[in-house]
């Protein structure tokens, strides 16, 4: 059996990192001490997502809003295969920011937290949110 | 209103096949479904097809072989619930009379794309962060963990009894020894908690279904129900992990249906691409308390000779997962079950079975969607 992609033609793949063309980055945008997203003008509904049509909850319509960059944990995992362009292990956990939407964030330092545990997004690596455990001073 | 029946099934071989063409998979399991019913290709008056992945046409790809032309056809991406959305929608048409027999095909070939875990997609906010598909479930499941106590050991077996019944599915893509808990613990780390053996292979290959009204044939399978969901928000409100709400709101509707409680379901084909999914799908279903999901398979509970026997095929552990054909596998394994067909997989009480498919993956959401269908032998 040849290789793959030896000899035959080769499909396409999702995204640069992987050999396809760039896309539009939908990720949460970072600016100074705010995560950008949305809020509903009429419940309050956070959402990281920019250009909404409506509000998902009550179809009112959303402005743009800033988000604290704290929150508590979901859950975090550490991943131990390469993806893309990361190098195993990198941690990654879903935050509720305070008064905010739920996002993803790459953990400074790779390790599972549990449920609660407060953290700070402290910048941006590549594009991605990167979040340290909150030091309360 | 036509009750709709499931007349026949078939599926090819699951595994990694990059050199044989993607239409060659389904017409194998096409003309194995349309044997198992007992029709001709001429009586098709329709064709729904599921494939998350393609190649684009892949419908009409597989149409120029089997000389089915003219007939309504399309195809519907769902996921990892692409095949079974397929099926579903062949249901809901014979249910309204809109036709009388349906060939439903689920296809997918993922070695062509993929060398080992699905690309995240790019455009996703989480895919373009890098989360993996096992990441998202590790995520699931460190969640669980916290919140329910659940052990390492729990988790591992399910793959230890999942891997064990695939030794018996000669059309399972893994079926090497059953591994013990210790060995699937062992095993290399994907994403924390989940290891190397917690993890389904992504495949190759397709299942196909045929549908149509009650035709007097005592072989064919009563459908009681056949739900669909769409995701709903999985946001800082939800208090359930990720695709917990979605199972639970499709079972919820195809219970309803049947007129039937999760006590009375005999035997279940679900989707377990990761161990914690089938410890969560088995608590949304109904089949365990919220919390109590995990001691299972521990407990034999869901081994083939339990009382409630889960993924007695292998389920996609051992399988394999094509995306887009991995619920009519499942689909043709509760088939060949409740029909008594099983061979060395035959699990003993066979009255009343049921498929679930999770499909999910964009992020914010509680999955693209779910499907739960209950079906049951003629009595
Ligand atoms: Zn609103």
């Amino acid at each position: 059996m040849s290789g793959l992609g030896v000899d035959r033609p080769i499909k396409r793949r999702a995204g640069s990192a992987v050999g396809g063309l760039p896309v539009a980055d939908s990720r949460p945008v970072l600016a100074g001490d705010a995560v950008l997203g949305s809020r509903c003008t009429a419940c309050r509904y956070p959402s990281a997502q920019r250009e909404l049509p409506w509000c998902p909850v009550c179809y009112a319509p959303a402005a743009e809003e800033r988000f604290a960059v704290t929150g508590a944990v979901w859950s975090s995992t550490v991943v131990e295969i390469p993806v893309g362009t990361r190098k195993p292990p990198f941690g990654l956990a879903y935050v509720d920011l305070d008064d905010g939407p739920r996002v993803l964030v790459h953990l400074a330092e790779p390790a599972v937290l549990g449920p609660g545990a407060r953290l700070r997004i402290t910048g941006t690596d590549d594009g991605d949110l990167v979040a340290a455990m909150e030091v309360r001073a | 209103m036509t009750e709709p029946m499931l007349w026949g099934v078939g599926t090819s071989a699951y595994g990694r096949f990059p050199d044989r063409r993607v239409e060659a998979l389904a017409w194998e399991a096409v003309a194995e479904a349309v044997r198992d019913a007992g029709v001709s290709p001429g009586e098709i008056d329709a064709i729904v097809v599921g494939s998350v992945f393609g190649p684009p046409g892949v419908a009409t790809r597989v149409q120029r072989g089997l000389g089915i032309p003219g007939v309504p056809m399309w195809t519907v991406e769902n996921a990892c619930a692409s095949g079974t959305s397929a099926y579903h929608e062949a249901a809901e048409a014979v249910r309204l009379g809109r036709f009388g027999c349906v060939l439903v095909l689920g296809v997918e070939q993922m070695s062509t794309l993929f060398s080992g875990a699905i690309v995240p997609e790019a455009t996703d906010p989480e895919g373009a962060s890098s989360l993996p598909l096992p990441g998202l479930y590790a995520l699931q499941a460190q969640r669980y963990v916290a919140e329910f106590g659940v052990t390492p050991e729990q988790l591992a077996a399910v793959a230890v009894k999942n891997k064990r019944n695939g030794l018996d599915n000669p059309r399972a893509q893994l079926r090497s020894a059953a591994p013990t808990v210790a060995e699937v613990l062992a095993s290399r780390m994907i994403a924390r908690p989940l290891t190397f053996l917690q993890c389904c292979p992504t495949s190759d290959g397709a299942g196909a279904a045929i549908v149509g009204g009650d035709r007097g044939n005592r072989r064919d399978l009563r459908i009681e129900a056949s739900a669909m969901v769409s995701g709903a928000l999985w946001d800082h409100r939800s208090a359930d992990v990720w695709g917990f709400a979605s199972v639970a709101r499709a079972a919820e509707a195809a219970f309803a249906q049947a007129g039937r409680t999760p006590a009375e379901i005999d035997l279940l084909e679900v989707h377990d691409a990761f161990t914690i999914g089938e410890i969560i799908t088995l608590e949304a279903v109904g089949i365990a308390p919220r919390g109590e999901g995990a001691d299972l398979a521990p407990s034999g509970h869901t081994a083939r000779d339990g009382a409630q026997p889960v993924n007695p095929s292998g389920g996609l552990l051992s399988r394999g997962h094509p995306l887009g054909a991995t619920g009519m596998a499942q689909l043709a394994e509760i088939a060949w079950q409740l029909r008594g067909e099983a061979g060395s997989r035959q699990v003993a009480r066979r009255r009343v079975g049921l498929v679930e498919t999770m499909g999910g993956g964009a992020a914010g959401m509680d999955g693209n969607a779910c499907v739960v269908t209950i079906l049951a032998p003629q009595t």
